[in-house]
């Protein structure tokens, strides 16, 4: 294989990971905080990506023209809107559910992403056809040798690298993050220490679902395409990726989207089957990974209260 | 566990018997006028009504009277819900459509029950019942299809290439717990269906025609014609779906009941406890999972034959969580909860069709109510009765 | 529910309207006849352009005074889903009142639904799907097809294409049969013509990332992109080609001439040719009446490239019952015994496997936004350029 051809791959595969990435964070952050999984979260981000679509529209019809305006407007819009969606999300579903089995709140949050798939098909203007996402970033390419690097695509990795580290700092270094961290560790005590459980919780579903508007909106402005389908199978795949991580870990959940995107490159290019088993790869991988370390690579710290 | 009787349980109520078997025939006549409806309206107005009923019932006291027939004269009862589906059948015998959503309701009951004894018994998460299911529809397409093999033996062949296809995820659904066992079988659900997809030799995405059904060489997709009696050739499917679901029915309920209910109890309830009293966990954990996909592929199989043509798209990851949904509404663990929940949940989205295009909406916010409003379920199941039929005296 | 509301609205003024023209007249006899097409799902837009134009065949009919029966349209929607396809086909084949059918834009669903249509004796007319194994594959004289087959289809694709001077090829298609169906008859046709495939892929219907497929065509530098299947994948490769920097053509087949398409890539649409069984309709008398009786109508969606044949296909099943009355044994009979027919698309006749003979095939190009037929468009008349030439 070529050089050039294997640097494609390499940035392909890096921008996959880097979607994937974005949705685990959010599994991640749910998970540290409550204890549940919220598996609506790939439909909150088609929400995302649609919610920017139309701003895009509004944009247009308002006379706004200029690219950069629009894409601050469009990403600030949509990050707010689902972020607002995604507290909405947890304190009118998940909290009154918290005190029922987890499976409860697994089923009830996966039915809501099926309302939320619905709703965008049924009431979104032919929400059933494809959309077109607007060109809102430079075409240019910068040539490397034989292998032309698209200044859209490093914007978008750039861009992913720099909400990443922004949670990060959030989480580690504010004092919002100490007390996200502290719910996470034990909410009863968090709660005698005068923390205010729910507004910890609602900010960090707001967080993670505003991450997962990003991530739809990238996705948008990477494959010029969204539909009302295409939260579905991230979803599950941004699941599985924090999973395999290990649930609670940051970096887990970043290792997971990386590697769930090399899965699949590697299926689809490196193996001598048709590529289309390339899903069927890296499902097959996780499960053998999940039967090797039952509780993913970065194991959660767990103390077994007996 | 308290439960076991209290003072007035020494006398039989003798209003018990006459009331739960009057409530069969309402139930029954019910589901009769239910599956008449047409119009929206009418299937609004039946829902209300049967909300209504059963709160008034509720107050009256009438619904203790009616658990108190199905605690003391069991058999009697189980008979009467016999004979009342067979009524049904009669009523609709020739109707094609009916007949075939009363088949499809007790087949996906079968399945259900299979997953309630990994779930409910066992507290194995299955999110992969539909691919179980798929793998008995397929098995049945390649063997009437490619052999000579006699139809009724395929059947428990389904269920048997089930359990195979499944105890490759046996290491991990013992090694994982809580979300990470979640992700073992959503995964392995979703690549069953892509490899279906992606996989020529199985028909691909376009999928696979079934054979029918033959016992002693009567074909079951004939309707049946006898002088002047007509039926719909469902009604030869429904027949034999009856005895499947009631061989499934009675089989969870004898290990229910049994030492091996109990063992498997102790499992979900406390693992740590159960493994201290000398419980061999993965020994249960590993019967209940391959029980539970034998019961999920059988009943599969005569799903693959009464549908006669499948595709990868019947097996979708959203048709698992159907499966389970119908598990949790019904009750985890509670066998006529799940009965109840099977029958709601695969005719109602039938009689929504009229509203064709919501019905996903609706059923999805409908799911999230109950579970909100009602989070064991419809009927949660009752506390461990030990000594059935033994009373103070 | 906008939609659903208008449609309905519509529905009852035309309904109003018939209604009161036809008051004096006696009551006549109601007739259900059914309709078939995903409706919901990555191609419904041409489900519901399908679906106007058979309703549209159905009012008109009612509104006019000399037909002897009054007809209902039972509409159901297969979703594309093979599965899906022959649930529905059951629950109108299995109820006694629909006498026939109009049925399937999506070949892996006719193909799974033809069984139950002869299973139950209920005579249909395939609207839309191109797969020849739908009405060659069987002896059931209750099928029949009014448009063309994929086979016609791919030989002219072939020599078109390599008339242009196009030497090399990358085939891209879905797995279903229609996707397995393209590529096999287009690869064989190629080969007849001299052109060279160099590789080819399946992809699955919700595939959303096409980059690492599309990268190793790339490598291979086709001169053209073949790709057959439906509008939404389309709409994503044609799209991904343009992230990758692929400059070849771009080449579909019926499955993507819609508008969907269009509105799905805007620009990007612009020069890729795809190819439809049957005449240019606009170019016909009938297809005239058809434009304008759609737009009367005022319909939400457009009828798209296949409409016209829904449209045909219900007058031809309800010039039948009219003819025979409302027997279905009698309508098939008589539909197999249709030859040199007049429609909107052109003659009809259907050969001993109810197969309409069609032998024009249409060539489109995007221009300005457009499917535009090949004859008309600047690409024709050396104006523009396809990419590569």
């Amino acid at each position: 294989m070529d050089l050039a051809l294997l640097g494609q791959y390499v940035i392909n595969g890096l921008m996959l990971g880097m979607m994937y990435a974005l949705v685990a964070v959010g599994f991640t952050l749910f998970f540290g905080v409550l204890d549940v999984i919220k598996f609506s979260h790939g439909d909150v981000l088609m929400v995302g990506a649609f919610t920017g679509y139309t701003t895009f529209l509004g944009l247009e019809a308002a006379g706004v023209h200029m690219p950069v305006i629009q894409i601050v407007l469009l990403v600030i819009a949509s990050t707010v809107l689902v972020g607002l969606l995604g507290a909405a999300i947890a304190k009118y579903l998940i909290l009154p559910l918290t005190n029922a089995p987890a499976l409860n709140i697994l089923l009830a949050t996966m039915m809501l992403g099926t309302v939320l798939r619905e709703a965008v098909r049924l009431f979104f203007p032919e929400g059933s056809n494809p959309k077109r996402f607007p060109r809102l970033l430079p075409d240019t390419v910068i040539p490397i040798g034989g292998f032309d690097l698209r200044v859209d695509s490093l914007m978008l990795l750039i861009a992913g690298v720099l909400v990443i580290v922004a949670i990060h700092t959030v989480i580690n270094r504010t004092k919002l993050g100490l007390a996200i961290r502290a719910v996470a560790q034990d909410a009863e005590t968090a709660r005698i220490m005068g923390i205010n459980f729910e507004l910890v919780v609602l900010v960090t579903f707001a967080i993670g679902s505003a991450a997962a508007a990003v991530a739809g909106v990238m996705n948008g402005l990477y494959y010029n395409e969204i539909n009302f389908g295409m939260g579905l199978l991230l979803g599950v795949i941004g699941f599985a990726a924090a999973i395999v991580g290990g649930l609670g870990n940051i970096y887990g959940a970043i290792l997971g989207g990386f590697l769930f995107a090399a899965l699949q490159t590697i299926g689809a290019v490196a193996l001598p089957f048709a590529s289309a088993y390339k899903d069927v790869f890296a499902f097959a991988v996780i499960i053998s990974i999940m039967a090797w370390r039952p509780t993913g690579l970065i194991p959660e710290k767990v103390s077994e209260r007996v | 566990m308290e439960n076991t009787q209290p003072a007035t349980a020494g006398r039989q109520d003798p209003t018990a018997l006459p009331i739960g078997i009057l409530a069969i025939a309402g139930m029954t006549v019910f589901a009769a006028v239910f599956l008449m409806a047409e119009s929206e309206a009418a299937v609004g107005g039946l829902l209300a009504f049967a909300a209504v009923a059963v709160l008034g019932a509720g107050k009256l006291g009438l619904l203790e009277r009616v658990r108190a027939a199905f605690r003391d004269h069991e058999l009697t009862m189980h008979t009467a819900i016999v004979i009342g589906a067979l009524a049904i059948a009669w009523v609709f015998r020739e109707d094609h459509f009916a007949l075939l959503m009363l088949t499809m309701a007790m087949l996906y009951l079968t399945a259900c029950l299979g997953l309630n004894v990994q779930l409910g018994y066992t507290g194995i998460l299955n999110f992969a019942g539909s691919s179980f299911l798929g793998v008995g529809c397929y098995t049945a397409a390649v063997l009437t299809q490619h052999t000579a093999i006699p139809p009724l033996v395929i059947l428990p062949l389904g269920g048997l290439m089930a359990t195979i296809v499944g105890s490759v995820l046996i290491l991990p659904v013992l090694r994982t717990r809580g979300h990470y066992a979640a992700v073992v079988t959503i995964a392995f659900a979703v690549l069953f269906k892509t490899f279906l997809e992606v996989n020529d030799s199985l028909g691909g995405p376009q999928g696979l025609a079934v054979g029918e059904m033959t016992l002693f060489g009567w074909g079951f997709n004939s309707n049946i014609e006898i002088g002047d009696f007509y039926a719909s050739f469902y009604m030869n499917y429904f027949l034999l779906a009856l005895v499947i679901t009631i061989l499934a029915f009675a089989l969870t309920r004898r290990i229910e009941r049994s030492w091996v209910g109990l063992n498997m109890d102790a499992v979900r309830i406390d693992e740590l406890a159960a493994s201290c009293f000398g419980i061999n966990l993965a020994r249960w954990k590993i019967t209940a999972f391959m029980l539970g996909n034998f019961m999920i592929g059988t009943a599969g199989a005569l799903l693959g034959m009464i549908l006669g043509f499948i595709a990868p798209t019947n097996f979708t990851f959203a048709d698992s969580l159907i499966l389970l949904s119908i598990v949790l509404l019904g009750g985890m663990g509670s066998v006529w909860g799940i009965a109840l929940a099977s029958a709601i949940i695969v005719m109602l989205p039938e009689k929504l069709q009229l509203i064709q295009e919501y019905r996903f909406l609706l059923f999805a916010a409908l799911v999230i109510l109950v579970l909100r409003f009602r989070p064991n379920g419809l009927l949660p199941r009752a506390d461990r009765i030990y000594f059935p039929g033994w009373r103070p005296r | 529910m906008k939609l659903g509301r208008s449609f309905l609205a519509t529905a009852a003024a035309l309904a109003l309207a018939a209604g009161v023209a036809q008051t004096p007249a006696v009551a006549k006899e109601k007739v259900t006849v059914a309709f078939i097409g995903p409706l919901s799902g990555g191609v419904a837009a041409n489900g519901l352009g399908g679906r106007n134009s058979a309703d549209l065949a159905v009012k008109l009919r009612n509104q006019d005074e000399n037909a002897k029966y009054e007809y209902e349209l039972l509409t159901l929607d297969d979703e594309c889903k093979p599965n899906v396809g022959v649930q529905v086909a059951t629950r109108a084949a299995a109820n006694r009142d629909v006498v026939a059918g109009v049925t399937h834009y999506c070949s892996a669903v006719a193909m799974g639904t033809v069984d139950t249509y002869n299973k139950f004796g209920l005579p249909v007319v395939v609207w839309g799907a191109v797969l020849p194994d739908i009405t060659y594959a069987n002896d059931y004289p209750e099928v029949h097809r009014v448009n063309g087959t994929m086979i016609n289809q791919n030989q002219v694709a072939a020599e078109f294409m390599t008339d242009q001077g196009y030497e090399t090829w990358v085939v891209i298609h879905d797995t279903t049969d229609y996707g397995q169906g393209h590529k096999k008859y287009f690869t064989e046709s190629l080969e007849k013509n001299g052109g060279e495939v160099l590789a080819t892929f399946g992809v699955t219907a919700d595939q959303q990332d096409f980059t690492a497929e599309l990268t190793q065509a790339k490598s291979l530098n086709p001169d053209v992109i073949y790709f057959g299947g439906l509008t939404p994948i389309g709409v994503r490769i044609r799209s991904q080609m343009d992230k990758l920097g692929i400059d070849a053509q771009f080449e579909g087949t019926s499955g993507i001439v819609s508008d969907a398409y269009i509105e799905g890539l805007g620009e990007l649409a612009e020069g890729t040719v795809a190819f439809i069984e049957g005449a240019p309709i606009e170019k016909l008398p009938g297809g005239q009446y058809f434009k304008e009786q759609y737009d009367k109508a005022n319909y939400n969606e457009p009828p798209e490239a296949y409409g016209a044949f829904a449209f045909a296909a219900m007058n031809l099943v309800l010039d039948k019952i009219e003819e025979v009355g409302p027997d279905r044994r009698k309508v098939r009979d008589a539909l197999n015994k249709v030859e040199g027919r007049d429609s909107i698309v052109g003659e009809i006749t259907f050969d001993d496997h109810g197969q309409n003979a069609v032998a024009l095939i249409t060539k489109f190009v995007v221009q300005d936004g457009k499917w535009v037929v090949w004859e008309d468009s600047e690409y024709a008349s050396g104006e523009r350029k396809l990419n590569g030439m």
